[in-house]
């Protein structure tokens, strides 16, 4: 067990304190895996709706631990140079260049091809050192020096062969170099993993993972996240405004309104020096929380009901 | 066994629980491997079984790996670990007081005392310890004997729900009940109130057997049942599919189209590098003094192959229409632009309904729209005027029917026509391949005109026949 790693996040309760000080409001549910991430070593995939907090749970993740934070975004066609590490071509070539006549002093008085080119091992693999390497994401997390923390934000939009490319990363913690060998982890990165759900993961990634799926949050918590992220809202708005997001996501529509979208929403009607939730106000700053017209169309077509929703 | 502190024997009941836990998960269709396992167990070391939601959430973080997982888990979770209804002692005493002291544990032995209302002839079955362990509710007595005879009786070999009773009638020997029968045999004439009684306990015991065989079962053999059922279904003539068992077919149907997508989603990404573009691998060469270091390749540019199924819904072939056009809706993330026709009489297009409503009621329209007597000529003329045209070589068109035209004009011409421009042209016939040609059945004609003809009549064959289309190969 490597609590000693990150020390803060060998309690649970203390956990939601730390991440609660932080400004991220969190669940019993994620505290307890991030504990056990913290513990068992093992990655953390994370999946829910667009907007619930998954990537600000890992980045105040290494807020609260106080290490870096390595962010890897997949999108398709994402491949192990983009991802892993590359090698510094044109340093290669340009050093190859300047070191020609170097090389001439090296093969001077070499007789034939066979003396030449051993030689030439002499010199071993100059050209494929960690000098003439650039780290990538995933490489860099691995060289931390105390950990830190790696994102891998929306998995899932990336393809499924880079799926097995992470098996590696994620299982042992290492990156195999065919010229150079395998690096060790320096010291383990706190990993998570989030995805949309837009396509199903591979079972080897999941069987590697702990597993979290956030939902859309409880009213309460809503209020509690408003509340801390906007505080200028009075406590009887905040309620009011919660409730009625509530309603909307109750609503059939395209895209429900996401908890990013309720604090926007929030800030506007602070900005807005707004101090009651009524129709009219409403009916303007809608657009704020819905982002498409038929979404906006369908809305306000209940805004009475969903008005009365907010009213408790 | 004095050795083991009373700690390490806990833990390892315990983990044991657990361990059962997880076979009780699998039995629910949640994959858990011998890995997450470990995990599992991992987690409830680190957690303590003390607080159960914690524990819930640090298992449920190891075993569930998806949405749909977790609503199981949980709902599992709680079948399994349901606190366990405390019924102390102190309680049943007090209910048996009133009948009489002599319910006392000290005061067995002297069962030659006579009681208030004269002989009890219950004390003759006294000292039968099944029958103490009875009388006095004694919980955890009457849990060991269960469970050893349990163990006796080889309950977890169970594998078919059809063996429960079966398994009840083992254990209940196991424990000694005969000789609970017996008396009962032989109070029934002459003592009503003692047989009433022990018939009462008897009915009891038999109770908590039935629930520990049923437990049994569902962690042990529900899996099992269910991969027997759902076998047989897959085998059985669509036409027979009656009702109760539309749910597991969807299912089951739902579960192979996500296979077939998976698979075939996957294979047309891998392939779709192609031959090397020199002349841009030149071009990019030019930094790198000519050396090609950076190769651009060219993609391979795959059609996603569209589907047109026209299928007969008149009443012979109705039901599998209804089962192809299920099935290819199910599969709508590998093949999204399919067009679906159904006919009878007249043909007209039934896509809209199909996006719109839910596939059942969409089904019954179409029963309603366009049924009648069959007729594939005018359906043929019907669909070569509406669709023929958008028929290319990226378009497999489906016919699904029987071939039995009523003697009419099957015009074969329109279909060699639309064999002609479409990429493939697969007739499937719910009858199977002996009747082809039998009647009024035109199959063996039609046959020639398609590059593949197919009976198709099970789950597993239309399995086979999508796969094939899918992969692609002609």
């Amino acid at each position: 067990m490597s609590d000693t790693h990150y020390p803060a996040l060998s309690d649970i309760d203390a956990i939601q304190q730390a991440f609660e000080s932080a400004g991220y409001i969190c669940t019993t549910r994620i505290a307890t895996v991030v504990r056990l991430a913290a513990a068992l070593e093992k990655p953390v995939l994370i999946e829910g709706p667009p907007g619930v907090g998954k990537t600000e749970l890992a980045k105040t993740c290494a807020m609260v631990v106080d290490r870096p934070l390595v962010r890897l975004q997949c999108y398709e066609g994402l491949d192990e140079s983009k991802a892993l590490y590359e090698w510094k071509y044109g340093k290669q070539l340009l050093y190859t260049q300047l070191l020609k006549e170097q090389l001439g002093d090296v093969l001077d008085g070499a007789k034939g091809l066979t003396e030449s080119m051993e030689r030439l091992h002499q010199f071993g693999d100059v050209f494929y050192s960690e000098a003439f390497l650039e780290s990538r994401p995933l490489l860099k997390a691995m060289e931390e020096d105390n950990g830190g923390v790696l994102l891998i934000d929306e998995i899932d939009k990336a393809d499924f062969e880079f799926e097995s490319l992470l098996l590696e990363v994620l299982s042992d913690f290492q990156v195999s170099i065919p010229e150079l060998g395998t690096i060790q982890a320096h010291s383990k990165p706190l990993v998570f993993l989030t995805s949309n759900d837009t396509r199903d993961l591979s079972d080897a990634l999941k069987r590697r993972c702990l597993h979290l799926h956030i939902p859309f949050p409880s009213v309460e918590l809503e209020a509690r996240i408003v509340a801390s992220r906007v505080p200028d809202l009075a406590q009887s708005m905040t309620d009011q405004l919660v409730r009625f997001v509530h309603a909307i996501r109750s609503l059939d529509l395209k895209k429900a309104p996401a908890i990013s979208e309720t604090v926007d929403w929030a800030k506007s009607l602070v900005l807005l020096h707004a101090n009651d939730l009524d129709g009219s106000l409403v009916q303007d700053t809608l657009n704020v929380l819905l982002k498409y017209e038929e979404d906006i169309q369908i809305a306000e077509g209940q805004l009475p009901k969903l008005m009365a929703a907010a009213a408790g | 066994m004095s050795i083991d502190s009373p700690q390490t024997a806990r833990a390892a009941t315990s983990s044991d629980q657990l361990l059962a836990f997880v076979q009780y998960l699998r039995g629910k269709k949640i994959p858990v491997s011998p890995a997450d396992t470990l995990d599992a167990i991992e987690v409830a070391e680190l957690v303590g079984y003390q607080n159960r939601s914690l524990l819930k959430n640090g298992l449920a973080a190891a075993l569930a790996k998806s949405r749909h997982e977790l609503s199981v888990f949980e709902s599992a979770f709680d079948d399994y670990f349901q606190p366990i209804p405390e019924r102390p002692l102190a309680s049943v005493q007090s209910d048996i007081q009133p009948d009489g002291s002599p319910t006392d544990a000290p005061e067995q032995a002297p069962h030659t005392d006579p009681v208030a209302q004269g002989e009890d002839p219950l004390d003759g079955l006294r000292g039968n310890s099944l029958f103490d362990a009875l009388e006095s509710r004694d919980e955890s007595a009457l849990s060991v004997a269960i469970e050893t005879a349990a163990a006796e009786a080889k309950v977890e070999e169970i594998s078919l729900f059809t063996q429960r009773g079966q398994y009840v009638r083992k254990i209940l020997d196991a424990l000694g009940d005969e000789a609970l029968r017996d008396a009962a045999i032989e109070f029934e004439q002459s003592e009503p109130a003692a047989f009433e009684a022990v018939q009462a306990l008897r009915e009891q015991l038999r109770e908590r057997v039935r629930d520990r065989v049923e437990r049994a079962y569902l962690i042990h053999a529900s899996a099992a049942t269910e991969d027997l059922l759902d076998e047989s279904l897959s085998k059985l003539k669509l036409g027979n599919v009656d009702h109760s068992q539309m749910a597991r077919l969807k299912r089951l149907m739902d579960r192979m189209a996500r296979k077939l997508a998976a698979r075939h989603g996957r294979r047309r990404r891998r392939y779709r590098r192609g031959k090397l573009h020199v002349g841009e691998t030149v071009r990019r060469a030019i930094p790198t003094d000519g050396i090609p270091f950076n190769p651009r390749w060219r993609k391979i540019e795959r059609k996603r192959p569209q589907i047109m199924a026209i299928c007969d819904v008149s009443g012979s072939v109705a039901a599998y229409a209804k089962f192809l056009l299920m099935f290819l809706y199910a599969l709508q993330d590998v093949l999204p632009r399919t067009r679906s026709f159904a006919f009878s009489a007249a043909l007209g297009e039934v896509s809209d309904l199909f996006a719109t409503l839910p596939v059942e009621e969409a089904i019954e329209r179409v029963n309603f729209k366009y049924g009648g007597a069959t007729d594939y000529g005018r359906a043929l003329q019907d669909f070569s005027e509406l669709a023929l045209a958008e028929v290319n070589s990226a378009t497999t068109v489906i016919v699904l029917g029987d071939a039995r035209n009523n003697q009419a004009d099957p015009r074969l011409d329109l279909l060699g026509e639309i064999k002609a421009r479409a990429r493939q042209l697969i007739w499937l016939n719910p009858e199977s391949t002996r009747l082809w040609g039998t009647g009024d059945s035109e199959m063996l004609l039609v046959k020639r005109h398609c590059h593949l003809a197919k009976e198709c009549n099970n789950l597993n064959q239309l399995e086979r026949i999508i796969d094939k289309l899918l992969s692609d190969k002609r």
